[in-house]
């Protein structure tokens, strides 16, 4: 059989395209082969990632929600007031909440091999589900993460009506929920990267969600904290992801370098623990 | 269970079984060509201000580097080519038909020429004025029209018979063309052959896998290095694969071509069909003449103002004036960035140099006019409230089952004969039966 660049010779182009035409390459399947072996056995051990993220520096001032005056404005009031934004949520000492911590997919990570710690969130049909709720037109939890394959259970506490409306780079589900309404989706495809939640008729509410084939994935936590447990040994890239700063370049992580991306190397032991203690990013690098 | 990465691994073993890919650079062919596609700058932008600090471009290397993958598989305006990828597998060619891109393609009654090119030029001569030649929905048109004409590059479509995100089937483009869409700019094409229209079917999801690929490759900018290119054609004749620089190569042969191109984009096309939504038989009291008739539009009337959750954005009197301040997802990929208030036309007047056109809000329909964009047969409703209207606010009625689902229809297509009085006190009386 004749190669693509074989045939886009024949095709009729002027010689001086094909003269600049870059490359053509054939290669064996052999890397392919190594890699699937090293997908399906692993024998050896697991270990744990944790750290704390805070804030150093100057919080960026956060804005009041845009909640307007509106006709669902009461049911959107959180203790009687306006609530501050929540997609900067910061403890009285720096913490910082909602940064994905993420096994970074490309390259090494492709085809790590998968605790069977997490075969249950990767079952459509599991018990273990996961919901997003809207309280006081917010979403609960702000920032989800969600296996690829896995079902969410969208849920409206709220006595308005919401929609909730998620947007990845390949999935979608605009789902009208009337107050008390809940309403089970699965999200099929995996991205690198995370999506949106918004209501569009309350167009101040805006979640965070990431959909994403390989488990190791942690939120922070309103103490800064994230832990991800049963990663397999070895050496692994781990990448740090806010809204308000994208890819926490910036972020000083003791002992290691953060590359531009975000992204940091760690070697994790079998049946060890790496905590990469308290780290700090600036204050002022979260403006998106 | 579902495992996803088996086709992947599948797709890698296929495409570095044999892979053979070829570079086209745009320049060097005698006379440049007279119409080319436009770089989609306004995402460029957006990527920028998202991942680069303090008003940094990307370099301009890295837009010479997209035109030229783009060109490679997918050709010029003049000579559009059905992205090809694995010499083994052509999904694309499942999708796309190489005869009728060309048909379409090409200046206006273009004719067979020695390069055995043979282009008429359809898409040019019916709908490159308001969509672009890009498919960018901002031709010479597009700013005197309201709404705008759909950018095609997000590849996101309105009126379908799948759920969202499942691509159109051929068919509901075909009928898109032939009945036009009401209320908009977009007229009926049903004067045209039939082959023509399977032409333009054809052209308008080839600009849309473009544009999703180059929306794609776009993004993939905030992931290199300062510096590297998104593929690494240098490393692509190193014959050892443990060289660093040919694994990264193959890396990102894998996530640009296999993963961007052909997982993302082209494949998501192919078996539109088996996506339909169904829509259940409509049950006898849609009939006007009907004895439950009234019962069911009255059943429809209580679910607009409650399960429906419809009042919040039509409106409680159904003009459509109720929420009135959100954006469609062509104009939200955009005004999201940092900085931009879509009623502040200052913070965005880069975005506008850039070829954005200035936001405007998605308006709510107003359901007693009579016009439905996406076809005014029950079915057609029935399907826009069952599964949404991708790309806009309008979410699915996922809660209700099918036969409420019909008495909203039923409502709705009573709405236009009923009086704004009468609709207003349709409020009223839905709250009064809802108090008991």
């Amino acid at each position: 059989m004749k190669s693509f660049f074989g045939r886009l010779v024949q095709a009729k182009l002027c010689p001086t395209l094909i003269a600049s035409m870059v490359f053509s390459i054939a290669v064996t399947g052999m890397l392919f082969a190594a890699q699937q072996a090293s997908a399906v056995m692993f024998d050896g051990g697991w270990g744990t990632l944790k750290g704390q993220i805070v804030v150093k520096g100057d919080v960026p001032e956060i804005p009041l929600e845009n909640v307007g005056d509106g006709p669902d404005k009461e049911a959107c009031l959180v203790d009687g007031v306006v609530p501050k934004d929540d997609n900067l949520v910061v403890g009285e000492e720096g913490q910082l909440r909602d940064v994905f911590v993420m096994m970074v997919t490309k390259g090494k990570g492709e085809n790590a091999p998968i605790h069977e710690s997490y075969d249950a969130e990767a079952d459509e049909d599991s018990e273990d589900v996961l919901s997003i709720d809207n309280v006081a037109c917010r979403f609960v939890p702000h920032a989800l993460y969600v296996r690829a394959g896995q079902s969410v259970k969208l849920k409206n506490s709220d006595t308005v009506g919401h929609n909730c409306h998620i947007i990845t780079f390949t999935n979608e589900h605009n789902i009208n929920l009337p107050a008390g309404g809940d309403v089970d989706v699965v999200l099929e495809n995996s991205h690198k990267t995370p999506g949106q939640v918004k209501c569009d008729i309350h167009k101040w509410m805006d979640g965070v969600i990431l959909v994403r084939d390989n488990p190791y994935v942690a939120i922070t936590d309103e103490q800064g904290n994230f832990e991800i447990a049963n990663v397999p040994e070895g050496e692994w890239e781990f990448q740090f992801w806010h809204k308000k700063g994208a890819y926490l370049k910036k972020l000083k992580v003791d002992g290691y370098k953060v590359s531009r991306k975000g992204i940091i190397d760690v070697k994790i032991e079998s049946d060890g623990e790496l905590d990469l203690g308290k780290m700090e990013v600036p204050g002022n690098s979260l403006n998106k | 269970m579902r495992r996803l990465p088996d086709n992947r691994l599948k797709l890698t073993a296929i495409r570095l079984a044999a892979c053979c890919l070829a570079l086209v650079g745009l320049a060097g062919c005698g006379e440049p060509p007279q119409t080319v596609f436009k770089l989609n700058s306004v995402e460029l932008l957006k990527q920028e201000k998202l991942f680069l600090s303090g008003g940094q471009s990307f370099d301009d290397r890295y837009s010479t580097e997209i035109g030229t993958i783009l060109t490679a598989f997918f050709g010029t305006p003049d000579q559009p080519r059905v992205p090809k990828v694995l010499p083994e597998e052509d999904p694309a060619a499942e999708v796309l038909s190489q005869e009728k891109l060309d048909a379409a393609a090409g200046p206006v009654l273009s004719t067979l020429g020695d390069n055995g090119y043979h282009g008429k030029g359809l898409y040019r001569e019916h709908c490159a004025h308001c969509h672009g030649i890009t498919g960018d929905g901002a031709g010479r048109t597009a700013r005197s029209l309201n709404p705008y004409p759909r950018d095609f590059r997000l590849g996101k479509f309105k009126f379908k018979s799948t759920p969202l995100r499942s691509m159109p089937t051929d068919d509901d483009m075909m009928q898109l063309l032939v009945k036009g869409v009401p209320g908009s700019s977009m007229p009926s094409f049903r004067g045209l052959l039939k082959s023509d229209l399977e032409a333009l079917v054809d052209y308008v999801k080839y600009l849309t896998m473009r544009g999703q690929y180059e929306r794609y490759l776009m993004a993939e900018l905030s992931n290199l290095e300062e510096g590297e290119p998104l593929i690494n054609l240098t490393a692509s004749g190193v014959q050892d694969e443990d060289d660093p620089a040919k694994e990264k190569y193959l890396d990102s042969m894998f996530d640009l071509v296999g993963e961007g191109l052909v997982e993302d984009v082209v494949e998501r096309w192919i078996d539109t069909d088996d996506n339909r939504s169904e829509v259940p038989d409509a049950p006898a009291a849609m009939l006007l003449d009907h004895p439950d008739h009234q019962a069911l539009v009255d059943q429809g009337r209580v679910l607009y103002y409650t399960g429906g959750n419809c009042a919040q954005c039509h409106g409680e009197s159904v003009a459509g004036n109720g929420q009135t301040e959100t954006f469609d997802d062509w104009t939200n990929e955009w005004i999201k960035s940092p900085g931009v208030d879509p009623f502040a036309p200052a913070t965005y007047a880069d975005f506008t140099a850039a070829g954005a056109l200035p936001p405007r809000p998605i308006l709510p329909r107003n359901l007693s006019s009579g016009e439905f964009r996406g076809g005014g047969q029950p079915e057609d409703i029935y399907l826009r409230i069952a599964n949404g209207i991708e790309g806009t606010p309008m979410p699915a009625a996922a809660t209700l089952e099918s036969d409420q689902i019909w008495a909203l229809v039923a409502y709705v297509k009573a709405l236009p004969f009923i009086d704004v009085d009468q609709r207003l006190r349709h409020k009223s009386v839905n709250d009064n039966a809802i108090a008991k």
